[in-house]
């Protein structure tokens, strides 16, 4: 599929691939704007600049994914990020919880940022290919991300002492929310079917316990036994109250009057 | 590194930034970091935020060795036209006499480039 | 040499113009001065991120969103430039980095009057982003001239990216001018909420002892009201030029006096801000800078930790 006109013309195709859009979307701008809330509050000023970089990069791949929905036929991108209702956002439930500490923000970052490289490198090769352009160019962008997490993750579990606690507690909280981050939602097979993604959930999240695991012993903390079912299912549409509050607080101002131009 | 009254304390990185492959390092500025390998991700969001760069070094602070300001180390008080292009503005004037004209560099290059 | 002899040096080369640098000699009253001023200005710059980041997670629209990002990132830039200026000052004295942050929460050091304030709504944000870059954007141009080098080259990179923020606030404000009849009147309620804290940016106008030696020493080239009256020329036309009202009737150009004429605030007030932190919002910021450096004292300390790689 070379352009969205082709998309549009194959109805299961084009469910398929903007329900994956979403996903990404929702992953991305909901992460991004809870990275931002660190703003001015990181523990030092040094990092305070990096990681707003971060912030920054998350939510201009957002803004990549809105406007490939919004080629698709969807509302423009402004309406996609301030106007959808809870249940119609797709992002896994572990990127809308409030930050925490800096343990759990960089461990969860961390987590989720290993799990993109993957899903990013199983679309470089997608059937749509406006998709598989944007992955090339985001997955580059998310290598620095990747570094700069994996160095605070390593140091803080390496520290010991309060660090390391912090960090235990940290990865203990994510775990409940962990399963949701895997998984190409309700379309899942036929994303794989349609080679939208190239690799099926299964196979990834193989390969990301494995690559965590690495990490984990570099930080030296015991790997946990594998995750329960999560209780909100975020590809789904289902939501913990933190998300509700989340879109509450960001579409304040947009909804005074989502007609003007702000 | 924790200073004798146990405050933390990070190091300084002085920070170099190059542009391109066709230019040096240059020196942007300064950064407090707590190991060589953070004060480099640091560097590239605290100095290039919005500037492109094909390298960046980081040097810690104690290893930059430098010379005073005011002395007189860079003291150069005496006539050196003789080894710089103005220096020799006189050949102008004589080559006419040949009717041609000085060759400058920017010409030799400008005709290597032309193809 | 003696002290006086050495003394007459450095006021001979500051008379000349020539800049002073971070390892050359100089008095006492030069460092203290210097010290003050720019620890000042990189507080002003941190503090100054917490005003306007209430309203990043609130941006309008994605693109509001990631340029006010960038915008707040960018004064906490500032902070570190400036930072490092300010401790390689105080180096000398025994103060590091932890130190000179520590000094906002016990009270050491002031910050400018504006950050003090609320930001209430959307166009408070915007207002911020122009008239108050504004502000600091005519006092900073005005110190890229400073005697001290290492400051003046933090300025100019400070100031190239100001250049940026100008634009980003003038888009806000352009945005809500031409807009509708609520956004207009958000806007001018917001002047109207920002016009006395502006005037207060730049300081009384009485010429201090302090600010008297920073003009001797060349720190500061321009007085209090010098700023003030460059700032009412540039900003009073195109704040007109949008349709706002500038909520002072006294408000007029004296052609003959060849200055702005204004309705003096009450300075007061300001010191009861500025000197005594007692505005809308210091308790409140103060208190946040002081958790956010407290409380990622675990994460510098373990980041220090020397481990087997």
């Amino acid at each position: 599929m070379e352009s969205a006109e082709q998309a549009q013309k194959n109805e299961a195709y084009l469910l398929a691939l903007r329900d994956l859009l979403y996903q990404l979307a929702d992953d991305e701008l909901t992460l991004g704007h809870r990275d931002s809330e660190w703003l001015g509050l990181s523990p030092d000023i040094e990092g305070d600049v990096a990681f707003s970089s971060v912030a920054q990069d998350e939510v201009g791949h957002a803004v990549f994914y809105f406007e490939l929905l919004h080629e698709l036929g969807e509302k423009d991108p402004d309406r996609l990020a301030f106007a959808r209702d809870l249940s119609e956002r797709k992002n896994a439930v572990l990127l809308e919880r409030e930050n925490g500490d800096w343990a759990y923000s960089i461990a969860r970052h961390f987590m989720y940022d290993v799990w993109d490289d993957l899903r990013l490198e199983a679309l470089t090769e997608s059937s749509y290919v406006p998709l598989a352009k944007g992955a090339i160019k985001i997955r580059r962008e998310e290598y620095y991300h990747l570094l700069h997490m994996h160095s605070y993750f390593v140091r803080l579990g390496q520290a010991g002492k309060e660090a390391k606690k912090r960090l235990e507690l940290a990865v203990k909280a994510i775990w409940k929310d962990i399963g949701g981050i895997f998984g190409f939602g309700v379309y899942e097979q036929k994303l794989v079917e349609f080679n939208i993604i190239t690799k099926p959930a299964e196979e990834l999240k193989q390969r990301w316990v494995k690559r965590m695991q690495q990490a984990f012993a570099e930080a030296q903390l015991t790997w946990p036994d594998s995750w329960e079912p999560v209780q909100y299912d975020g590809r789904r549409g289902e939501h913990s109250p933190e998300l509700e509050q989340l879109l509450q607080t960001m579409s304040e101002v947009y909804r005074i009057d989502p007609t003007a131009r702000w | 590194m924790m200073s004798a009254d146990g405050k933390v304390e990070y190091g300084v990185y002085e920070v170099f930034v190059q542009k391109s492959h066709a230019d040096h390092h240059v020196h942007v500025g300064s950064l407090m970091a707590p190991s060589p390998d953070l004060a480099m991700q640091l560097a590239r969001e605290n100095f290039l935020r919005r500037d492109s760069a094909v390298n960046l070094w980081i040097v810690p602070r104690e290893y930059i060795y430098t010379t005073p300001y005011s002395s007189d180390f860079f003291a150069r008080e005496m006539d050196r036209k003789y080894r710089e292009v103005g220096g020799y503005t006189e050949n102008g004037r004589l080559w006419r006499l040949f009717k041609e004209k000085t060759l400058t560099m920017e010409e030799i290059v400008s005709h290597i480039e032309e193809t | 040499m003696t002290e006086q002899e050495r003394l007459e040096l450095f006021m001979e080369r500051i008379r000349r113009g020539e800049k002073i640098e971070a390892t050359d000699w100089m008095p006492d009253e030069y460092r203290q001065l210097l010290i003050k001023l720019i620890h000042m200005h990189a507080v002003s710059e941190i503090m100054g991120a917490y005003p306007e980041k209430e309203w990043v997670p609130k941006a309008p629209s994605l693109r509001r969103k990631l340029a006010i990002m960038a915008k707040v990132q960018d004064e906490m830039g500032h902070g570190q430039l400036l930072l490092r200026v300010v401790e390689d000052l105080a180096k000398p004295l025994g103060k590091n980095r932890e130190d000179l942050i520590e000094d906002i929460y016990h009270h050491r050091v002031k910050f400018h009057n504006v950050f003090h304030m609320e930001a209430r709504t959307w166009a408070d944000a915007g207002v911020i982003g122009w008239l108050v870059d504004g502000a600091a954007i005519i006092n900073q141009a005005s110190l890229l001239s400073t005697s001290y080098g290492p400051y003046a080259r933090v300025l100019k990179r400070i100031c190239a990216e100001e250049s940026f923020h100008m634009q980003h606030g003038e888009n806000i404000i352009l945005a809500l001018a031409m807009g509708t009849p609520e956004q207009k009147r958000m806007l001018q309620e917001s002047l109207d909420y920002w016009w006395e804290s502006l005037l207060f940016f730049f300081g009384p106008p009485e010429v201090t002892p302090a600010a008297e030696r920073m003009l001797y020493y060349r720190i500061r080239t321009l007085t209090n009201e010098e700023l003030r009256q460059k700032f009412l020329d540039k900003y009073v036309p195109r704040i007109l030029s949008i349709g706002l009202t500038i909520p002072d009737p006294q408000l007029h150009y004296d052609k003959e006096l060849k200055r702005w004429i204004y309705t003096m605030p009450d300075w007061e007030k300001f010191g009861e801000i500025v000197k005594k932190n007692n505005g809308p919002k210091s308790r409140e910021r103060i208190e946040l800078r002081r958790q956010a450096h407290e409380g990622g004292r675990w994460v510098r300390e373990a980041m220090l930790t020397k481990t087997a790689v």
